[in-house]
C-alpha cells in the first residue's frame, strides 16, 4: 500500500504540522468550506495538534445541513401524494422537516425510494408512466451537473411525468456572505476540492481579491488538509491574498468544462435561503424558464410552504462558525444521529455529526494521522 | 454526496446519444453517465463519480488512495446506499445494450 503511506505518512504530517507552527507568528483563523474536509479534520484532530497557530472554523459545506427546512417541508408535502414516486439521494430521508422524515412519510405508506443517481429517477419514470416521479435536487456544485443532465434528458426523450424539486446552492456567494458578516473572524478559506474540479476556480479569483482572503482550494486527505493550511498561513504571514491550488492532481483551473456548460444551460442563478446563513442573493440555482415543465414546485403547488427554523437547535451558529458543536445544549442528549434534530447531525458529512462520531478518537498525537482506528459501524 | 468516489471503467456504451458505462467501485459495479468526460476516458481509466456521473478522470494510484481514505473515514456510506440501488442500474444498463 506504497500509495497510502506516500500521502498519509505520519512524518509528512508532523512536517507540515511543526511547519505551520513555525511560522505562524499569531493564531490566524481559517474555514474549511467542505464536510468531507471537516470528518476529517474532527477525526484526525488536526485542528488540536495546531492550537495556537490555526483555528479551524468548520463551514457551511454539507449540502444536507444547509438545505432549509421549507425545502424539506416541500419535499414531505409532495412525497405524500398518492400519485407520486419521490426519490432522493439516501441521505436525505433522515433529515427532519417541521413534523416528520420522508422515512415516515414512507412508513406511512407514501412511495419514497432512494435512488444513487438522478438519470435512475428519470428511468423510473419511463417505466411508470403513471405515476409522476419526482427527484429532490439538492447539493452544491458537485451534484448540479447530475441534476441538469436529468432534466435535459427527460426534455430530449419527452418524458412528462418526471420533475426535480430544486434546491441547488453554490459555494462562492456563501464565502461572500461569510465575509460580509459583521463579526467575521476567518481569514482564509481553505476551498473544496471537488466542487473545484466540477468548476474550476475562476470564481474565487475576485472574492480572494476584493476581500483580501487568501483561498487555498484543498483536497480532504489529512495531508492534503495541512498542505492547505500551510499555503494559507504562508499567504497571511506574507500578506498576500491569492487562489492557489492544493488539490493540483484533481482539480483544473477551469474544472470539467461540459458539465459547467450544462448546468449553465439548464439552471440560472437564484436566491436561496441557506439553514443557518439565510436567504444569500444570487447563492442558489433555479431551473431556467425553458425547463420550467419540470419545476416540481410549480407542478404540486408547494412554492407557498414557508417555515421558520426550530429554535432549539442551532445550526445557524454551527454552521457560521459562531459555536462549535458540542456547546449547543442539544448535542448528544436530545440531538444524536439516531435521532436528530437538526440537519448537521443527520450527514456524515455535518459538522454535529463529525463531533458525535469522532470525539472519542480524538488524540493530539500525530501519529494517530496513520494509526486512528475505523469507526465501529 | 459531495465527495466524489472513485471507480474503474469496465464497459462504455452510447445510449440513445448519452454516453454511458459501468464503473466498479472496489466491487460494487453500477451504470455511470460518462457524458461529461467522453473525450478523456476509455475502458480501464479510473474516475470520480458524483451520484452516478463520472466528473474527472483520475490516474490509478489516486484513485486508489482516495478509495481507502473515503473507507478509513467511513465516507462510503454513500456506497451502500449506491449498492442498494445498484443491481437495479445494472439491469437497466443490460437492458439498453
Ligand atoms: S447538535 Fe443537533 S440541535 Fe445542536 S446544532 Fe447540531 S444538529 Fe442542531
Amino acid at each position: 500500500m506504497k500509495y497510502l503511506s506516500e500521502y498519509r505518512d505520519a512524518e509528512i504530517a508532523k512536517a507540515l504540522i511543526a511547519r505551520i507552527k513555525a511560522r505562524a507568528t499569531r493564531p490566524w483563523t481559517l474555514m474549511e468550506v467542505c464536510g468531507g474536509q471537516t470528518h476529517t479534520i474532527v477525526r484526525q484532530g488536526l485542528d488540536e495538534m495546531l492550537e495556537g497557530a490555526v483555528e479551524m472554523i468548520h463551514g457551511p459545506g454539507c449540502p444536507v445541513c444547509v438545505t432549509p427546512l421549507e425545502q424539506i417541508d416541500k419535499a414531505l408535502a409532495i412525497a405524500a401524494r398518492p400519485e407520486v414516486i419521490f426519490t432522493s439521494f439516501g441521505d436525505m430521508l433522515r433529515v427532519p422537516g417541521s413534523d416528520c422524515d420522508l422515512q415516515q412519510v414512507r412508513a406511512r405508506g407514501g412511495n419514497v425510494k432512494i435512488v444513487y443517481s438522478p438519470l435512475d429517477a428519470l428511468a423510473l419514470a419511463q417505466r411508470h408512466p403513471e405515476k409522476e416521479v419526482v427527484f429532490f435536487a439538492v447539493g452544491f456544485e458537485t451534484t448540479a451537473p447530475a441534476n441538469a443532465m436529468a432534466v435535459f434528458r427527460a426534455r430530449e426523450l419527452g418524458v412528462t411525468n418526471f420533475s426535480v424539486l430544486v434546491s441547488h446552492v453554490t459555494v462562492p456567494p456563501a464565502i461572500r456572505a461569510i465575509m460580509e458578516a459583521p463579526d467575521n473572524r476567518v481569514q482564509g478559506f481553505l476551498a473544496a476540492g471537488h466542487v473545484c474540479a466540477v468548476m474550476g476556480y475562476t470564481e474565487y479569483e475576485p472574492i480572494a481579491a476584493q476581500y483580501k482572503v487568501p483561498i487555498v482550494v484543498t483536497g480532504f486527505e489529512p495531508v492534503d488538509i495541512l498542505e492547505g493550511m500551510a499555503m494559507a498561513v504562508n499567504q497571511l504571514e506574507a500578506g498576500r491574498h491569492e487562489v492557489e491550488n492544493q488539490y493540483v492532481r484533481s482539480v483544473r483551473r477551469l474544472g470539467t468544462e461540459p458539465a459547467r456548460a450544462l448546468v449553465a444551460k439548464v439552471f440560472e442563478l437564484a436566491d436561496r435561503p441557506w439553514r443557518g446563513l439565510g436567504e444569500i442573493k444570487m447563492s442558489g440555482l433555479a431551473l431556467r424558464a425553458e425547463f420550467a415543465a419540470y419545476d416540481a414546485e410549480t407542478k404540486f403547488g408547494v412554492s407557498d410552504i414557508k417555515v421558520t427554523e426550530p429554535a432549539a437547535c442551532r445550526a445557524g451558529e454551527v454552521l457560521t462558525g459562531r459555536l462549535k458543536p458540542p456547546q449547543c445544549e442539544a448535542f448528544g442528549t436530545l440531538c444524536t444521529p439516531e435521532r436528530p434534530l437538526g440537519a448537521p447531525m443527520v450527514s456524515t458529512e455535518g459538522a454535529c455529526s463529525a463531533y458525535y462520531n469522532i470525539a472519542k478518537y480524538r488524540t493530539a498525537d500525530a501519529d494517530a494521522v496513520v494509526s486512528a482506528p475505523a469507526r465501529p459501524s | 454526496m459531495c465527495l466524489g468516489i472513485p471507480g474503474k471503467i469496465t464497459t462504455i456504451r452510447d445510449d440513445a446519444g448519452l454516453s454511458m458505462g459501468i464503473v466498479d467501485f472496489g466491487g460494487v459495479r453500477r451504470d455511470v453517465c460518462l457524458q461529461y468526460v467522453q473525450d478523456e476516458v476509455a475502458v480501464g481509466d479510473y474516475v470520480i463519480v458524483h451520484v452516478g456521473f463520472a466528473i474527472t478522470r483520475v490516474d490509478e494510484d489516486e484513485a486508489r488512495r482516495t478509495f481507502e481514505v473515503l473507507k478509513e473515514m467511513s465516507q462510503l456510506e454513500e456506497l451502500e446506499w449506491m449498492a442498494e440501488v445498484a443491481d437495479e442500474s445494472l439491469k437497466l444498463a443490460d437492458g439498453a445494450s
